[in-house]
């Protein structure tokens, strides 16, 4: 009996080099795979810096931490009328180590004077990798802080909703008849519900926050149209032989259900659940950009803070308020998409190499 | 089969009413309603919005008001928008929808169109550091931020180069003497888009079989300039030729949501039919042809391509479905008053006519292609055939 144990756990090692193997020749599922390690290093960097102490909580937290950055200004008098010399059109005065005279109320500075004033928003420093926001909090951390969100909303969605749909998925396909048509037809509702507007209305009658959320966007994902997937896929798995075998050999029905139909699904299912996340991020990002959601710190708002500030149609003079957050997006999406192109060429052999 | 296809359309109706009676209920669940703005006027009584409450019956309990909403629903009455009073939902919805769906219908068929030749060049290249390179850039535009980058393409088209409006369907400056309505000239323009569009396919579809390379080039080229000539003649003759600055205005507001969109949506196309082709270029098929020594790109483009079609024909079918969802940020980020614009508002102002009707639209589009899909499927393969049958 032992013996037997051993030479399973050896088969099972054995399955995992070889898909590792696979994996690893796939060029976009290694690219996916490093950036995916970098936001997950970004991550937990950042409670790491503040339990060693590197970073003081008061100027490093990513939503109440503040760092005074003063600096030197040349006092100006912008000009009515453009194209001058030293300006080209409106937006160029003041320019970034200047102030303008007439927006000078505190101080009876003339202008050629230097006066010394707080910068907020600050640019990249030392001190501050990715500068500051208006509110004076260091932008590097709120991404860390967002990265922190993303992975756990992501993961926490993706798994109750792969979850859900293997389950429900299977039991459709496995029982059939009454079961298999109730939770088709409930899926067909759950596809038909238009996503973003229901979002809005859920957000609009419950204060959502990333557990909630993730929740809510997992059962979404999890009722819909991955269901109707993974029947299909549980119902190509239901006629072949070693299913037929277990049942003469006196399987129950629960037990064929999860040692045999169960984990010929999992592929299928991992390779949905690395697609969700990417949608949950997505969804999350979008939500917090409209200002929707109840969470402190996330990508999604560092966009829509710069977004109600009026810094995006700055251009790019406050590039770092608008791009990491927007990028950070982008990227750690693009990461998980490109892990799941991978593990699809691992687990479709009509995909593999040769 | 007869007996399959009865059971699907009951079961729909059943899955539809649900649908009514759940949207209903989760319009209802959002606090506070329409009318609650009227409080905060100093000048009304409270008596007033007691009153305007009833008028609208929503002083009745949710259980009365579902049903007698679902029993007017299949009257084909909507009632009235509390919005925009005196209007029904159904004319807004006539007014809103030919925007969006002019506006997606373009931005699909030209993603569509670059998104399979980019895919089916990228599967053909497969393994080579191009492919990668362009495969990863095609990812990041696939799953890129949208909201941020509508931003950022308005930003840098709309006010750094200035080349392009920022957001919204005209300038109403150019409109205040206008002789038409704008809706009026939209009908035309979409009429036109219509006629060139169809055309311009049936040339495709008819010198699909010719067969030089370079004869079927020169028919296309020669057939999209005769396009092009005849639709400039068409333009500049009677009424039209009044119409057409204005159509020309809302035109130039089309071309930045239409390239953003198309950004984002055609890598879907393009990462879609990369897969596909990958997994057809394995069939034995694929190799008789190469042992018949056909041209590399013959096989490319006749045998493989045409084969990984079909997935993304049916993927086609799928996004035409979900474009009034997918429009509501669009719209929202462009000023766009279109179907988008028009759930989002009814949404968040409770505006629960209109809502209901857009909600009920979307559904019955999505009714309509899950049973189409449903029943082809089940044509085309017999094992679901079977099943159902026993």
């Amino acid at each position: 009996m032992k013996n037997e144990k051993d030479i399973a756990k050896s088969i099972r090692r054995e399955a995992l080099k070889k898909n590792w193997r696979l994996f690893r020749r796939s060029k976009l599922g290694m690219i996916g795979i490093y950036i995916v390690i970098f936001f997950f290093l970004l991550s937990i960097l950042q409670p790491i810096l503040f339990v060693t102490g590197v970073w003081n909580k008061g100027v490093y937290d990513p939503v109440v931490g503040y760092s005074e950055q003063f600096q030197e200004f040349l006092v100006v008098e912008c000009p009515t009328e453009y194209p001058t010399e030293k300006y080209k059109n409106r937006s160029d005065c003041p320019g970034r180590t200047e102030v303008n005279v007439r927006t000078l109320y505190y101080s009876d500075a003339e202008v050629g004077d230097y006066i010394i004033q707080n910068l907020q928003p600050a640019p990249p420093s030392r001190e501050h990798i990715l500068g500051t926001d208006s509110l004076g909090r260091d932008v590097f951390s709120q991404i860390m802080e967002g990265s922190q969100v993303a992975f756990i909303l992501g993961l926490l969605s993706a798994t109750l909703g792969v979850g859900i749909s293997t389950l429900l998925g299977t039991i459709a396909a496995f029982f059939g008849g009454k079961v298999d048509a109730y939770l088709m037809r409930q899926s067909d509702l759950i596809l038909m519900l238009p996503t973003l507007p229901l979002l809005f209305i859920i957000s609009a009658f419950a204060e959502l926050q990333v557990w909630h959320l993730a929740v809510v966007l997992g059962t979404i994902g999890g009722l819909g149209g991955s269901v109707i997937t993974i029947k299909s896929q549980a119902l190509q798995v239901k006629v072949k032989p070693f299913v037929d075998s277990a049942r003469i050999t006196g399987g129950s029905r629960m037990n064929i259900l999860f040692s045999h139909v169960l984990p010929n699904v999992a592929p299928l299912a991992l390779l949905f659940m690395v697609f969700s996340v990417t949608g949950a991020i997505a969804s999350e990002s979008v939500l917090s950009f409209l200002g929707l959601l109840n969470i402190d710190m996330s990508w999604g708002l560092m966009i829509y803070l710069a977004q109600v500030e009026g810094f995006i149609f700055s251009g790019m003079k406050f590039w770092w308020l608008i791009l990491p957050a927007g990028l950070s997006v982008t990227f750690l999406t693009g990461g998980f998409y490109l892990v799941g192109r991978g593990l699809d060429e691992v687990f479709n052999p009509r995909l593999r190499d040769r | 089969m007869y007996k399959y296809v009865f059971r699907r359309v009951y079961q729909l109706i059943i899955v539809f009413f649900l649908f009514l009676v759940s949207s209903y209920v989760l319009f209802d669940a959002i606090p506070g309603n329409a009318f609650q703005n009227l409080l905060l006027n100093p000048d009304l009584p409270p008596e007033a919005y007691e009153q305007v409450i009833k008028l609208y019956g929503l002083d009745k309990p949710l259980s009365e008001r579902v049903i007698l909403y679902i029993g007017n629903f299949f009257q084909g009455d909507f009632g009235y928008s509390y919005k925009h009073f005196p209007r029904t939902p159904i004319e807004l919805i006539a007014e809103r929808l030919p925007r969006t769906l002019m506006l997606f219908a373009m931005v699909n068929i030209i993603a569509f169109y670059t998104g399979f030749l980019i895919g089916k060049i990228l599967a053909w290249r497969r393994g080579s550091k191009s492919e990668t390179w362009i495969t990863v850039t095609s990812v990041f535009s696939y799953t890129i931020f949208y909201p941020w980058w509508a931003l950022m393409m308005l930003w840098f088209f709309g006010y750094k180069l200035n080349w392009l409006p920022i957001g919204k369907f005209l300038y109403p400056e150019k409109w205040y003497d206008a002789p038409y309505d704008s809706d009026v000239i939209f009908v035309s323009m979409i009429k036109f888009t219509l006629v060139v569009s169809v055309v311009q396919i049936l040339v495709y579809i008819y010198t699909r079989n010719i067969e030089s390379l370079s004869m079927r080039r020169n028919v296309r080229f020669t057939s999209l300039v005769t396009i092009a000539i005849l639709s400039l003649l068409y333009w500049n003759q009677g009424d039209l030729a009044v119409q057409k600055p204005y159509a020309m205005d809302i035109a130039y507001h089309m071309i930045l949501p239409i390239f953003t969109v198309t950004v984002v949506a055609f890598a879907g196309t393009a990462l879609l039919t990369r897969t596909t082709m990958m997994e057809v270029m394995k069939d034995d098929f694929i190799l008789t042809a190469r042992a018949k020594g056909l041209s590399q790109k013959r096989i490319r483009d006749r045998h493989a391509a045409r084969n990984a079609l079909l997935p993304v024909v049916t993927s086609f079918i799928f996004t035409i479905v979900t474009i009034i969802d997918g429009s509501v940020l669009t719209e929202t980020i462009f000023s766009w008053p279109g179907m988008g614009q028009l759930i989002l508002d009814a949404v968040l102002e409770e505006d629960i006519p209109v809502a209901m009707a857009s909600f009920s639209f979307i559904g019955v589009f999505a009714l309509i292609a899950h049973f189409i899909a449903d029943i082809s499927y089940a044509y085309l393969d017999p094992r679901i055939r079977i099943q159902s049958q026993g």
